[in-house]
């Protein structure tokens, strides 16, 4: 195999399948990348059986054929390299040469009879805007659980129906749940499956690369989740099992409503969050007429107070929660004021972006502590 | 003078044996061993004076008793019973001070400062308990006077059996020199040895060393023992209040088998059941755990413990179930087991974060455990149980510090 291609779209392209390529390298073939040259393109892909991950840069093919080099090694190597044409030829011995302007190199690579094969994609099942999959995943990814016993719990719950998609998430505590509408007027398929975490961190990478306009192809077999941008393509295994009943959790009432501007909310749970304890980071809610205080104190260090001035009427009421949790949920809101929902000190308590705006629903449902 | 603590501590002699022999006369003045049938596993709980003089000792191997002492009689044991008779002597003491707080199911601290004018001076205060615990209970006990909860405990021993002694205060370290290092309450056998080495026999020896050398050779557990070797109420719980309870660090239960076991069934009901008795106890405290332990010893005693964090704290026993089930699975491998252990920690007085997925589940338990334990309460522990532990019944050791013991509020003087 002998081809050229550009150092720039190179780099672009490895440092997109970076995350994907297995860091433990049990297996040593899986810390490398396969390349493919055929015609005028380099194929690049990446897996660590879980994942995987193709993508494609324009290149002037002398000698079509394939091959793998560590995927690490050669990223870390070309990053430094001028920006400049980069020659690669591999020997029958899989030792790959790399030549750029006045630079050389040979990198050990391996014979690509021993990477994995991936699936291939079936016919798509759906085609949506990437910007909805990716703030779908950017409202659900930080609730989703990093217990390894709550397997289930370590991805996201998709749902296609028609003209919308749904998005869960939730690690046992609490519950983001997104419902989209806006930009699937032509969603036609119906669908349910879990998405690993590390798939949808994946997702987002892919979906800021290809740019605000494009879309994104999704389909599934059996095992695997498809989701094609372009001509990069990402597969992810399914995750086995049920997610929990979550529609049995959700609220169905809220006896005390309060509104917050997003901002003054954040900044003041930041602030008091300082003198929580270091592993609940409890922090207590005071509500009073036109009053929501925020409290915490941590017996050795200090303590702090908040007050924020709120339109509210519904009797004094405490309620305590991981400060930790709320902000999760204010540092990733676009909207400006959000909802406070509460039932008891026992419930879970419900937070909701305010707006007219009927394009889409967040709910995010969190479990009080109680200290 | 006048301003100095005084603290009683009441020991019931032979406490199991003398239990016994009020209900059967008939073994009164013979060697009776309490803890189990001499061919079985375990340990004895308690022997008469008369098995004593053979070397019989509570905590050695009933089989090593029976070598001794093979005449004796030997008792099962009725742990309903004593626990029973400990209360009626609890009931006794609290006529005597409002600070009553029972250390065991046999013994009891009270706090008596101040009740002078009520009971008169400290020794006619202890000869009118004595005389009263004897009256309504029929039980002999023995009683150390001194101005801290240490002293007071060591002079109840010497005073034994059915004897009063008070250590003046000021006269503690020269009443203690002479004393072997062991009487002190926390020298076991290990660290008497090791004090051995030292050339420390007595305690009067410890008290020529300085804290600096004890502490170089002991940690913080040497300037303890200096402290403890003047008298002092020095290091873990002999710190506290009477009366005035610390949270617990741990609460755990386990379970030797008659015979080693590799039934897996009958080792994972076992489990069931000590988690059945840790959910009790966790209930009865007040306390949330995060934390499960499961200790393990199989036919080699070869120990392992395993360790895991809960995602939310409970008090559930169904939880601590599957949490000690799933580390048990983990880690046996299938070799015949001795022994199974669990232990909740990680102990707080509030659950702390909620479960959501769970929580009804988790409401409906509470509500069904509650009022098992209203049942257990009126009836006796083995009156309900869960299904699950049923073939893991065994008979509760009499040596098991029971579930509560009076005198001590849950949280008390906290939160």
């Amino acid at each position: 195999m002998e081809f050229s291609v550009s150092k720039a779209d190179l780099v672009r392209e490895l440092t997109l399948s970076q995350g994907v390529v297995e860091k433990r390298t049990t297996i040593p073939i899986l810390s490398n990348v396969l390349l493919e040259a055929t015609e005028d393109r380099l194929l690049l892909t990446a897996t660590d059986l879980e994942l995987g991950i193709r993508t494609v840069c324009p290149a002037r093919v002398k000698r079509p054929g394939a091959g793998t080099i560590p995927a690490r090694k050669l990223l870390d190597y070309v990053r430094l390299l001028p920006d400049a044409e980069l020659h690669v030829r591999f020997a029958e011995n899989q030792w790959a040469s790399l030549v750029c302007g006045r630079s050389r190199t040979r990198i050990a690579g391996m014979s690509r009879d021993s990477f994995p094969e991936l699936p291939p994609m079936p016919e798509p099942l759906a085609e949506l805007p990437a910007w909805v999959l990716s703030s779908m995943i950017a409202k659900t990814i930080y609730a989703i659980s990093t217990e390894e016993s709550r397997f289930t719990l370590s991805g996201a719950l998709l749902i296609f129906r028609e003209g919308a998609a749904a998005m869960v998430s939730t690690d046992g505590h609490r519950l983001a749940l997104v419902e989209q509408r806006e930009g699937l007027a032509e969603l036609r398929a119906h669908y349910r499956a879990l998405i690993p975490r590390k798939a949808m961190a994946e997702i987002l990478k892919l979906a800021q690369e290809a740019g605000p306009e494009a879309t994104v192809q999704f389909s599934g077999d059996e095992n695997h989740l498809f989701f094609r941008f372009g001509e990069r393509l990402l597969i992810s295994r399914k995750l086995a099992g049920n997610f929990p009943d979550f529609e049995r959790v959700l609220p169905r009432e809220h006896p005390r409503s309060l509104l917050l501007d997003r901002e003054e909310a954040r900044a003041a749970i930041e602030r008091v969050s300082q003198f929580s304890d270091e592993r609940s980071h409890a922090i207590r809610l005071r509500l009073a007429a036109g009053e929501l205080r925020m409290h915490s104190s941590l017996s050795d260090t200090g303590e702090s107070e908040e007050s924020l001035p709120v339109e509210y009427d519904g009797g004094d009421f405490e309620i305590g929660f991981n400060a930790h949790y709320l902000l999760d949920f204010l540092r990733v809101l676009d909207e400006q004021r959000v909802w406070l929902h509460f039932k008891d000190a026992q419930s879970a308590g419900e937070l909701r972006p305010a707006g007219e705006d009927a394009g889409y629903t967040y709910r995010y449902i969190v479990m009080p502590m109680k200290i | 003078m006048s301003d100095a603590r005084v603290v009683f501590h009441v020991d019931m002699d032979a406490f199991f044996v003398s239990v016994e022999e009020l209900l059967d006369p008939s073994l009164k003045g013979k060697a009776v061993i309490v803890g189990g049938r001499p061919d079985q596993r375990g340990v004895v709980s308690a022997a008469s004076y008369e098995a004593r003089k053979f070397g019989v000792h509570s905590a050695m191997p009933l089989r090593t008793a029976y070598r001794l002492c093979p005449h004796a009689i030997f008792l099962e044991g009725r742990p309903r019973l004593y626990r029973r008779y400990s209360q009626k002597v609890y009931e006794v003491l609290c006529a005597f001070s409002p600070r009553v707080e029972m250390a065991s199911v046999d013994e009891a601290y009270l706090d008596m400062t101040g009740t002078e004018r009520l009971h008169g001076p400290p020794l006619r205060a202890a000869h009118l308990l004595h005389e009263a615990v004897r009256e309504r209970t029929g039980l002999n006990c023995s009683i150390g006077i001194a101005a801290s909860r240490l002293v007071a405990k060591v002079a109840s021993d010497q005073a034994k059996p059915n004897g009063i002694l008070w250590v003046l205060p000021g006269c503690e370290a020269r009443w203690l020199g002479p004393l072997e290092v062991r009487k002190i309450p926390g020298v076991g056998r290990v660290t008497e040895q090791r004090l051995h080495a030292l050339g420390i026999h007595k305690v009067g020896d410890l008290a020529r060393f300085d804290e600096a050398f004890l502490e170089a050779h002991f940690g913080k557990w040497g300037l303890a023992l200096a402290g403890k070797a003047r008298g002092e109420d020095a290091g873990a719980w002999f710190d506290g209040e009477i009366g005035v309870a610390e949270l617990p660090k741990s609460v755990g239960h386990e379970h030797t088998f008659d015979e080693d076991t590799t039934d897996q069934e009958k080792l994972e009901a076992t489990l069931a059941r000590l988690a059945e008795m840790v959910g009790r106890r966790l209930r009865e405290h007040g306390l949330y755990a995060r934390t499960v332990q499961l200790k393990l010893r199989d036919h080699c005693f070869r120990t392992i413990t395993r360790t895991r964090r809960l995602d939310h704290a409970t008090q559930i026993d169904m939880e601590l179930i599957a949490c000690g089930r799933d580390l048990f699975r983990r880690n046996w491998d299938g070799a015949p087991v001795r022994l199974l252990g669990l232990q909740a920690s990680s102990l707080a007085p509030h659950p702390g974060q909620l479960d959501l997925l769970g929580a009804e589940r988790a409401r409906k338990w509470r509500q069904a455990l509650s009022a098992a334990d209203q049942v257990r309460d009126r009836f006796g522990e083995d009156a309900v149980s869960l299904a699950a532990g049923l073939r893991g019944s065994f008979r509760e050791r009499v040596h098991e510090t029971p579930v509560a013991l009076p005198g001590k509020q849950p949280n008390g003087g906290k939160t």
